[in-house]
């Protein structure tokens, strides 16, 4: 027991020592003065000016806010705009993106979610892509719609080719497979209906639009036919509308 | 034993291997004095400043389940702040629904299975915050932040999953820059026809929550 604690309190130092050790970013006030606010947001009081010629570390950022201190220890908020006017050690002008149209353009990753109606259903889906070029990109996604007789579950792997990347309404079309759950409700499963699983394939067209920051609006017709055991296969048509936000 | 040996000697590890870290940082400290403070400052960029955009907890409290009375729930929460403004959240929360007053004083047989009666939520919503400040003494000040959210999900109960608004209210007081502890009401509103005619039904919940921002 005594050992557990004494690693502990290893464990403890440690990460403190490693604390105190990290030396954070430094930039250089060279307008007249910055305003440091109370919080990470426009509203908050401005409560200090570092002025001309003074350090201060970048201690953390949130959404496009930092916490920075200066050398006298006081710690405050700075806009990103304000942060723009310092300079690095070497007289730099401080260089930070901040989700423009330009970063958009070279995202990585994608993550969204979307709501709309499938065949008169309410659908919600959640969706990751991987931007391969600044054309296509390779994109899974998972879908729920739930109707006043059955709940649809359908999981889907798409590629979509993006026909404007330069510009900020682009169209871009789908292709994709997956499979798709169909369940029936609860009541009418005495009646006989049952659990059915089919593949699906689907085709897709829609409209993205780069709102602001790193939010994307999204639109889309998404036709989808399930490869039933029945004579004849099932089409279903979904529309929806998403945001998405990229890394 | 062995496992008492093996945390002995990682604890006596760790202590050394803080110590000598200590040690180097006193020597830094005093050689950078005696030569010239401040000599290597090191430059922004992206990768090297901590972001915080994300908030991630766990949140607790009761849920009123229409015609089922009030259960405890608990629940996960994930948050992406995109802005001062804006955030979107998907939350999860498990509670087990009680029993219809009629199912209580008629004594009769149940509406609902044991695993029928577990009621389990996801939701995306989208929220807006009114940021804000309090002062428990002049010197003694938080951040804290009252917020709106709407969203859409499903609920699992009675056997099936049924397609979901939520409308919320909620305020999160920031005791440090990472940490908030939250309060929020939340309404879940479904159409069920778990008694009969089928209906729309207000599941509220009333939650005490605790979230780290990473």
């Amino acid at each position: 027991m005594m050992a557990k604690w004494i690693a502990l309190i290893g464990l403890v130092l440690m990460i403190k020592v490693a604390n105190a050790e990290e030396q954070f970013p430094e930039v250089q006030i060279v307008e007249p003065y910055i305003d440091m606010r109370t919080g990470p947001a426009q509203g908050y009081p401005i409560f200090h000016v570092a002025e001309k010629g003074e350090w201060i570390s970048i201690l953390k950022r949130r959404t496009s806010w930092f916490k920075v201190r200066t050398v006298k220890g006081k710690e405050g908020w700075v806009s990103l705009d304000e942060l723009r006017l310092t300079v690095s050690s070497v007289g730099e002008p401080v260089q930070i993106e901040d989700g423009s149209f330009s970063s958009y353009q070279q995202r990585d990753f994608e993550l969204g979610a979307s709501g709309g109606s499938l065949d008169g259903v309410p659908s919600l889906s959640v969706f990751g892509a991987w931007v391969v070029t600044e054309n296509i990109a390779a994109e899974v996604s998972y879908s729920q719609a739930l109707g006043d007789f059955s709940e649809s579950q359908f999981g889907l792997l798409s590629v979509t080719h993006t026909t404007f990347p330069e510009w900020r309404i682009s169209p871009y079309f789908r292709l994709g497979f997956g499979q798709i759950k169909t369940k029936p409700r609860a009541s009418l499963v005495q009646s006989g209906e049952e659990t059915r699983t089919n593949d699906l394939l689907v085709g897709g067209i829609g409209v993205r639009y780069y709102l602001a920051q790193n939010f994307v609006v999204k639109f889309e017709y998404q036709n989808l036919l399930a490869l039933t055991e029945r004579d004849e296969n099932e089409e279903l048509e979904e529309w929806k509308l998403g945001f998405a936000v990229f890394f | 034993m062995e496992t008492r040996i093996c945390s002995f000697f990682l604890g006596a590890i760790l202590i050394g291997a803080s110590n000598f870290a200590f040690a180097q940082a006193d020597n830094r400290a005093s050689v950078q004095n005696v030569i010239e403070p401040d000599l290597k400052r090191r430059d922004i960029n992206e990768s090297n400043i901590d972001t915080e955009d994300f908030e991630i907890g766990l949140f607790a409290g009761v849920i009123s389940i229409e015609d089922f009375s009030s259960s405890s729930l608990v629940g996960a929460r994930l948050t992406y702040h995109v802005n001062e403004d804006f955030f979107v959240e998907a939350n999860y929360g498990q509670a087990t629904a009680g029993e219809t007053s009629f199912e209580l004083l008629s004594g009769g047989a149940p509406f609902l299975t044991e695993e029928e009666r577990e009621y389990s939520f996801y939701d995306l919503s989208l929220g807006y915050n009114l940021n804000g400040e309090v002062f428990f003494s002049p010197n003694w000040v938080f951040n804290s932040a009252t917020y709106f959210t709407v969203g859409a999900g499903s609920t699992e109960f009675g056997g099936d999953n049924r397609f979901t608004v939520s409308v919320g209210a909620g305020y999160r007081l920031l005791l440090t820059d990472y940490f908030a502890v939250h309060v929020g009401v939340k309404d879940h509103i479904f159409n069920s026809e778990i008694i009969g005619e089928e209906k729309t039904t207000h599941n509220i919940e009333y939650g005490l929550g605790a979230t780290f921002f990473f």
